[in-house]
């Protein structure tokens, strides 16, 4: 076994339960993202892009697809023999063992993994954020630091900063408070989290923060605040660049169309970093002589007779004649047929609406969400039917 | 289903599209919007279950290899049998006509050695098709055929080859002609559609027997002795198309256009795999409007684009009109260019205001990495 001077350990089990319809099946990180992504692209993609090539990758919740999309890693290159990517899943061993309970307990419970390398550095990544960054300069900024903990830290709107984990820091970017969701934030410095620890300082916090009773082991509301009391050196890395959390609807919504603007980060003409995915085959799409696209990201193996405004459409999607599409998500290989017209919609993975419906219909009442309207994957909407704007369509559940 | 192992003759070098395989052979141009022609014959072995196979490179392989790399998009990166590079013969003076010429296998013998698989499967690599070799092995096998040869029965002028068949009782082929030495039409005859199955062992006495003749066809090996070998065929109907010339390359790229070609030949359960680029994807600008085209991933669209085919990473700005044309990767066309019948190779460059144009019949080509 080949030393590793940094080690990363992927948090992927969350529900994401904010998700609504989009996390029922499978676990957030495996949610398509951009049209051909899915979340966790953009860690592993950074991974690679940054020469971090071990990494754990921790699952509980739903995780038959993301494994399945992960496979060995090779859609990211990390199919490496002297490291490689590891899915670690909650396990038995010989004392009693459980379910990962909360991110710190599921980082502890594989201290066995991370011991196994032998790393200086380990690196803590969510994959619930798209985002993307070159670890490999935060990693030479710990240690030009001196530093114990390295928080990843991005600058947020004020009025937004009582949304996120908020630290305060001195001239030398040394941490000197760190507040999760203050009501009146003293900085704006968010937290991104992604944390560098040197592995003997982690390891000593986790085992601690096992032994307490009280603590709800998660790295954010008490590791962090825990090793701040004992004056460990704390420092905050300033991260400059794209950063979304797409922890809910409307984030996961806005972060989507995001793209389709200029200048976004995933421009193609920037070849320098790319971000890897492990797409399915498919021919290039066809666009008929009825299409209209304006505006719009079209992925491969796409099928588009009808009218697609301000939308993305993700590998596989069919849209039949007369079909009106206007500022609307389609996951992979939704179908929308003939005549239906769709606004301010997510259609799931495989979802189908049938002829002539229409969804995202102005309501009687004020929408939730910002009238932003989910059909869960796999849905089959029937055909005429009408959706007001809003909703969350939920497959009926079988078994 | 016997096990079996695959030869792709991909050293078809004699530039007869007009330039687009000029370097490169005919296997390694581009098409489809982001295959290469090779692809389609790689991709029905590695479907119908083969995992050892053989291309056959001509002299100038950068391309082809470029492409081809370890196999992994094929999942031909195994450690039992995977991907084999066979360089080709040099023919020298004499021209290369034959598609499956024996001296390209001599100096390739070990691959065939190797191998304790009973049959092989040998295909062209310029030819458009997504089959299954499943069912002609099936015959093979219940046949006990040395030999059995793959024919379309359908006189379509996509797929003609100068070889025709005369079929017997139970698939046996009575005899094999070439189109060329008899006068008599035959076009309503099977033909011949450069795929074939034989016995390794047998292959390998051909080659023994016939290598120091200084170039001869397989076919021509199997028409003079076809009372002696036991030859069977196997028909098919998803062959598109063999590209010879630019006209083929042209029309067999225009029928992807249609649907039905689509459906038999990508929208199947069988799929056609290529390397993988990790482009992001296809990005339409509210002045975009395109019809009835084909268009891969990593394109920037903001122009006018109808009955074409438009490869990966292609930008076609405001004010471009591209109509019936075949845009390869990386091309760049600049404000207000205009193409109509043209086939831009990869990486060139049209400045703003240029019109191109060419004609059905004759499309205009303009060559890799030029700028207009």
């Amino acid at each position: 076994m080949s030393k590793q001077e940094c080690v990363a350990m992927l948090l992927a089990g969350g529900q994401g339960s904010r998700l609504g319809g989009l996390t029922r099946k499978r676990a957030k990180p495996a949610v398509s993202f951009c049209g051909k992504y899915r979340i966790i692209d953009f860690t592993l993609s950074n991974c690679t892009n940054s020469n971090i090539n071990t990494i754990g990758v921790l699952i509980q919740y739903k995780p038959l697809l993301l494994n399945s999309y992960i496979g060995l890693g090779s859609a990211w290159d990390l199919d490496n023999p002297y490291g490689g990517v590891h899915i670690l899943p909650p396990f038995l061993g010989e004392q009693e063992r459980s379910w990962y309970n909360g991110t710190a307990n599921a980082v502890y419970q594989n201290c066995e993994f991370i011991d196994f390398y032998d790393p200086e550095y380990v690196i803590i990544l969510s994959g619930d954020h798209v985002y993307r960054m070159d670890y490999a300069r935060m990693l030479n900024f710990h240690k030009e630091k001196n530093s114990e903990i390295t928080i990843a830290t991005i600058q947020v709107p004020w009025e937004e900063a009582s949304r996120f984990g908020i630290l305060t820091v001195d001239s030398e970017a040394r941490i000197t408070r760190f507040t999760e969701k203050p009501a009146q934030p003293e900085s704006d410095l968010a937290s991104m989290g992604v944390y560098i620890f040197n592995w003997s300082t982690l390891k000593q916090a986790l085992k601690e923060d096992a032994n307490d009773r009280a603590s709800e082991n998660d790295f954010g509301k008490n590791i962090i605040p825990h090793q701040l009391k004992q004056a460990k050196r704390v420092y905050a890395y300033k991260f400059e660049g794209y950063w979304r959390d797409v922890g809910t609807i409307e984030s996961y919504y806005h972060a989507n169309m995001e793209s389709l603007r200029e200048g976004h980060f995933l421009n193609i003409f920037d070849p320098r970093i790319r971000i890897f995915s492990n797409e399915d085959i498919l021919p290039p799409h066809f666009v008929g002589s009825t299409a209209k696209i304006e505006n719009s990201l079209v992925c491969n193996g796409c099928i588009v007779h009808g009218d697609v405004q301000n939308s993305i459409l993700a590998p596989g999607v069919y849209v039949g004649k007369g079909v009106q599409i206007k500022d609307s998500i389609l996951l992979p290989y939704a179908k929308v047929h003939t005549g239906s017209s769709l606004r301010k919609t997510i259609v799931g993975e495989n979802a189908e609406i049938m002829r002539y419906c229409i969804v995202g219909a102005e309501g009687r009442t004020a929408a939730e969400q910002e009238g932003i309207t989910v059909i869960e994957d796999h849905h089959i909407v029937s055909q005429g039917s009408m959706i007001e704007e809003g909703k969350n369509v939920y497959r009926p559940q079988t078994i | 289903m016997s096990k079996a192992i695959g030869i792709i003759y991909a050293n078809n070098a004699n530039d007869t599209l007009q330039g687009l395989a000029l370097k490169r052979p005919i296997a390694a141009v581009p098409f489809g919007g982001r295959y290469r022609i090779l692809d389609f014959a790689l991709s029905s072995m590695v479907n119908s279950g083969i995992r050892t196979i053989g291309v056959v490179a001509p002299h100038h392989y950068r391309p082809l290899l470029d492409h081809l790399g370890a196999g992994k998009a094929w999942f031909l990166d195994r450690k039992n049998g995977g991907l084999f590079i066979l360089p080709g013969a040099i023919h020298g003076f004499t021209e290369n006509n034959h598609t499956f010429c024996v001296k390209d296998l001599q100096s390739n013998i070990e691959y065939l050695q190797n191998d304790f698989a009973e049959n092989v499967v040998i295909s062209s690599g310029d030819q458009i098709y997504n089959m299954n070799f499943k069912n002609a092995l099936e015959l093979h096998n219940d046949k006990h055929a040395d030999v059995t040869m793959i024919y379309n029965g359908i006189a379509n002028s996509g797929d003609q080859t100068d070889v025709f068949l005369e079929i017997g009782e139970g698939q046996k082929v009575v005899n094999i002609f070439d189109q060329k030495r008899i006068e008599k039409n035959l076009f309503t005859k099977p033909h011949f559609v450069n795929m074939l199955i034989i016995r390794r062992e047998l292959l390998l006495e051909i080659i023994e027997k016939y290598g120091s003749i200084g170039c001869i066809d397989l076919i021509d090996i199997f028409t003079s002795n076809s009372q002696v070998l036991k030859i069977y065929a196997s028909p098919t109907c998803s062959l598109i198309g063999i590209i010879r010339t630019l006209k083929d390359y042209f029309d067999r790229s225009m029928e992807l256009l249609d649907l039905e070609v689509r459906g038999r030949l990508w929208l199947g359960g069988d799929r056609i795999h290529t390397k993988f680029k990790d482009y992001p994807p296809t990005q339409y600008t509210s002045d975009a409007k395109v019809s009835n085209s084909l268009i891969a991933s990593g394109c920037s669209i903001a122009g006018e684009v109808a009955n074409s085919i438009i490869f990966r990473g292609v930008v076609v700005e405001q004010g471009c009109k591209i109509k019936n044309s075949i845009i390869l990767p990386k091309c760049y066309l600049h404000a207000n260019a205009q193409t109509d019948y043209a086939i831009l190779d990869k990486s060139v460059q049209v400045n703003g205001e240029n019109i191109l144009k060419g004609s059905l019949n004759n499309p205009l080509v303009v060559l890799k990495r030029t700028v207009i």
